[in-house]
């Protein structure tokens, strides 16, 4: 096994496992970042979604070596505070029943939003239409959605003023 | 109420933790949280005995407030309703109190922890609220002795502070503490009334909300115990089939892989310490199988696929859905065992003007959580502590103590949060093979599921096949009513087991129309089978309610009826409705016709739709709470349903949480709108055909209907909320349906293809 470098949330890190390995299962079992979880192992539940140079990703399905040198964000490195617009919607939303889809959800959600600013239900339903939450949480999903978009925008627009 | 609600003392922290960072100044009030019969009935034959409390409540000098729960989060926001319900009645600063999981052994210092049957508020509600209003009496009593006043004067002002208004003094409870330890426990204190409640009713976020979202929040999956190593289990494919014979060489050779241990399939007690009758055929067994224990979970999971096992397939072999179902379809024709009769129901549905009959048919269907079954064990020196995301700590204890041949009071289970429950973490299969491989491996081991294990190795809700007979007279009244149900019993069965032809309260679930027609009967015939069974949310009612509230209907089109005019009919006065629901007190007709009114008129009842869309009517009363639904449907030339909106009326009682409600209703809806439009497991050779989303797809958010939730006000007691929302969605969609088709679908999944136009 030779060692494979990534960078995670911002820090390099060297791991020693077979190539073929998920990404989710080093980050989970390797490097300890049990926020990502695993839900099905085939990329059919989005529980496991990462960003992977800024593009929501199944971890659950990406061999580690694939994803050599590349920058990998989890949602432990999603925002430094845990206030990102997305996290924020979440809570105002109350969105999360038992919990454990809603990373995936927000990790896609936070890459969503930074190409597309003003989702429409569509593309919302295009981009979270690849994940599942078995509480059933969708109508209070798409409200978070619209409603970080609209916070996230106004976020942006006033840092564009300052700058 | 409980029968150990009333008693109420102050305890010393000694009696229940050996060890804790606070002093012994703080008040703790211990109580009694009594709830299921089981627990009932220890409470009474405690009674005469040394008062010993399963639940506390700590009010530390610097003002924190400690509850220690012994119900399992899994996501109906338990911690947070028992923290509003108990910040009530003390008047506490909501922002400092702090609830803690309580740790299970089998000395069940805490009571029964099952978590289920919509249960938890239902239970809490009395002793919660009583030892709130007795440690804030307490309280008032210390301030007043320490200002020289009548307590009387003295009030809490619902910031965990007491005041004295005629001399405008002030004091925070953590100061009072070090007093109200020595103030007698009072009896009696007087509850709040409901109109002077300030947090009950009110839609406070959840208390442990803010970690989910920032990946912090940790599930049974996430734990981590020095030294631990991971395992995955090879489990037999066929149901009741045994290990017999395996090479382990090649999957020993997988980097990583530490041992290779087979795992023995030991009979298991019953799941809630039930009363196994002798001779009843009850044999309920752990899976067995093969484990594979490695350095982490890919390196297991790559061992497992080197592993060569030959299977003794056992008697299951020959079983397949086909079969099972033309089984059921055969025993309906007949006669079964009599379960409820009022009446002459036979002969007078003979004489009846109008015959109506339809059979309905509903397939086994998994629970699926988001978060797969896993368990970590570590199993030494004669005691076993695990790392559960169970809904069953009690009978987990138990199970793990015939398991082990170990006493009950060397085992110790950590709750840990639960990426979802329904029933499927009832089940202890999963606690009690992570110990056996613990202890063959002498180290801690997380025994993790992957969902092919999951979806093939679950407790399915059982298939079911129901024939319905009713009958009209000459003055359109339904004046007869038949139900046979075929089905294997629910009761908890393990691989390989049978139960025997008990038809217990899982068959009771049928609700209207009994109860309100004059001749009525409610048979069922059992179909015996090695497929495990167990309680999935909702259990009976998602059944029988597909069948009867469908029939209603088609009994309304016959008579010529709007079918929400017909169920009011059927409850009108005189007429004693049964309970669709577990656990139910007996029904209020007028709270029952005032969701169907409340729901018909939000809904837009009656009005005009456009061509290929449809609205159907559906509810229930059961768990305390009274629910129904209206749906909207499109149905597409080429048979597809899209679930358009949803118009739900729910009378639980007094809400303690409006917006958890909602929550709780928009998750049960898609919980039961999933197996309406997807769900089904078949079987055949003894295997479950099914093994991940791609061939057992969920509900997605481009399915989610536009959901509509009416809370009718009410200071009646707390009824559920985890289960009413479930049953009724299919058949408000199957009336729905019929309403935009003229076609009417009689099985679970919807056969969309059968509406397709031509």
């Amino acid at each position: 096994m030779d060692a494979i470098s990534i960078t995670v949330n911002g820090k390099p890190q060297s791991v020693e496992v077979t190539p073929d390995t998920p990404l989710l299962w080093v980050l989970r079992d390797t490097l300890g970042l049990t926020g990502t979880k695993f839900g099905c192992g085939m990329a059919l539940c989005g529980a496991c979604t990462v960003h992977v140079d800024g593009e929501a990703s199944r971890s659950c399905t990406t061999r580690i070596s694939a994803v050599a040198g590349r920058n990998i964000t989890t949602i432990e490195g999603l925002s430094a505070d845990g206030r990102h617009p997305v996290q924020a919607a979440w809570l105002d939303q109350q969105v999360a029943q038992c919990g454990y889809c809603q990373v995936g959800m927000i990790m896609t959600t936070a890459a969503l939003l930074a190409k597309n600013p003003k989702p429409s239900d569509a593309d919302i339903d295009d981009a979270l239409g690849g994940h599942i939450c078995r509480c059933g949480t969708y109508q209070r999903i798409r409200a978070a959605v619209h409603e970080a978009a609209t916070k996230h925008t106004a976020q942006l627009t006033a840092a564009g003023e300052t700058r | 109420m409980s029968a150990g609600a009333g008693k109420i003392a102050r305890v010393s922290r000694r009696d229940f933790l050996k060890a804790g960072a606070v002093g012994s100044a703080s008040l703790v009030i211990g109580f009694y949280w009594a709830d299921s019969s089981k627990a009932v009935a220890r409470a009474t034959a405690d009674a005469g005995k040394d008062f010993a409390p399963n639940a506390y409540i700590e009010i530390h000098p610097n003002g924190e407030i400690r509850l220690i729960a012994a119900r399992s989060e899994m996501g109906q926001g338990v911690r947070t309703s028992m923290t509003m319900i108990l910040a009530e009645e003390l008047d506490a600063d909501w922002s400092k109190i702090k609830i803690e999981q309580a740790v299970a052994t089998s000395e069940m210092k805490y009571g029964d922890m099952t978590t289920g049957g919509s249960e938890s508020v239902r239970s809490s509600w009395d002793p919660l609220r009583k030892a709130g209003a007795t440690a804030r009496d307490m309280l008032i009593t210390a301030a007043a002795q320490m200002w020289g006043v009548p307590a009387s004067e003295c009030s809490a002002t619902g910031g965990s502070v007491i005041e004295h208004k005629k001399s405008s003094r002030r004091l925070g409870y953590g100061a009072l503490v070090e007093k109200a330890v020595a103030v007698p426990v009072p009896k009696d204190v007087p509850l709040k009334d409901a109109k002077d409640y300030r947090i009950l009713g009110t839609s406070k976020p959840r208390v442990d909300g803010g970690p989910i979202v920032i990946g912090e929040a940790h599930y049974g999956i996430d734990t981590k115990v020095p030294g631990m190593l991971y395992a995955v289990v090879a489990r037999p494919p066929v149901f009741g089939g045994r290990v017999k014979k395996f090479d382990a060489e090649k999957a020993q050779a997988v980097p990583g892989v530490k041992k290779v241990i087979e795992v023995q399939a030991v009979e298991m007690p019953p799941l809630f310490g039930e009363e196994r009758p002798a001779n009843s055929g009850h044999q309920h067994y752990l899976w067995g199988g093969v484990a594979v224990v490695a350095d982490s979970t890919w390196q297991a999971i790559a061992g497992r696929k080197a592993l060569s096992i030959d299977w003794d397939p056992g008697a299951g072999a020959e079983e397949s859905s086909e079969k099972q179902r033309a089984t059921c379809a055969e025993m309906v024709k007949g006669s079964g065992k009599e379960l409820r009769k009022i009446g002459d129901p036979a002969k007078v549905f003979d004489g009846a003007a109008k015959k109506i009959e339809a059979e309905y048919e509903l397939p086994f269907v998994a629970h699926t959580t988001m978060e797969p079954p896993n368990c970590t064990a570590y199993v030494r020196d004669g005691k076993c502590e695990v790392w559960a995301p169970t809904q069953n700590s009690g009978g987990m204890a138990t199970a793990l103590a015939s398991a082990l041949g170990i006493p009950a009071s060397a085992i110790t289970i950590h709750i840990t949060l639960l990426g979802g429950g329904f029933g499927r973490r009832l089940n202890i299969d999963y606690g009690v093979e992570a110990a056996l491989i613990s202890k063959a491996a002498g180290v801690p081991v997380k025994v993790i599921w992957t969902r092919e294990d999951d979806v093939r190795h679950d407790f399915y809700r059982p298939m079911s096949h129901h024939r319905l007979r009713a009958g009209v007279d000459a003055q359109n009244q339904v004046t007869s009513w038949m139900h046979h149900i075929a089905a294997p019993t629910t009761d908890g069965v393990y691989v390989g087991g049978d139960v025997p032809d008990t038809g217990g309260t899982e068959l009771a679930g049928t609700g209207l129309p009994s109860g309100t027609v004059p001749n009525y009967l409610l048979e069922a015939s059992f179909l015996h089978t090695a497929v495990p069974r167990g309680y999935w949310r909702g259990v009976d009612t998602t059944w029988n309610q597909f069948a009867v509230q469908s029939f209603i209907d088609e009994v309304a089109a016959s008579m010529g009826k709007d079918p929400l005019e017909l169920r009011r009919e059927l409850i009108a006065a005189k007429t004693k409705p049964e309970a669709g629901g577990g656990d139910q007190p007996p029904v209020d007709v007028a709270r029952l016709r005032h969701v169907l009114d409340l729901a018909a008129e939000k809904s837009g009842w009656g009005t005009p739709l456009p061509k290929g869309r449809g609205r159907g009517i559906a509810g229930i009363a059961g768990w305390g709470t009274y629910l129904v639904y209206v749906a909207e449907v499109t149905v597409a030339n080429d048979g597809g349903v899209k679930v358009d909106r949803v118009v739900c009326a729910i009378d639980c009682g007094q809400v303690i949480n409006p917006d958890m409600v909602k929550a709780q209703v928009e998750g049960g809806l898609v919980f039961g709108l999933t197996a309406a439009l997807f769900d089904e497991i078949t079987i055949e050779g003894g295997q479950t055909q099914q093994s991940n989303f791609n061939n057992y797809p969920m509900m997605r958010i481009n399915d989610m209907p536009r959901v509509e939730v009416h809370i009718v006000p009410s200071h009646e007691s707390p009824g559920g909320c985890g289960e009413p929302p479930v049953p009724s969605i299919a058949p408000a969609v199957a009336n729905a349906i019929f309403a935009a088709t003229g076609k009417r679908l009689r099985r679970l999944p919807f056969q969309t293809g059968e509406l397709a136009k031509a």
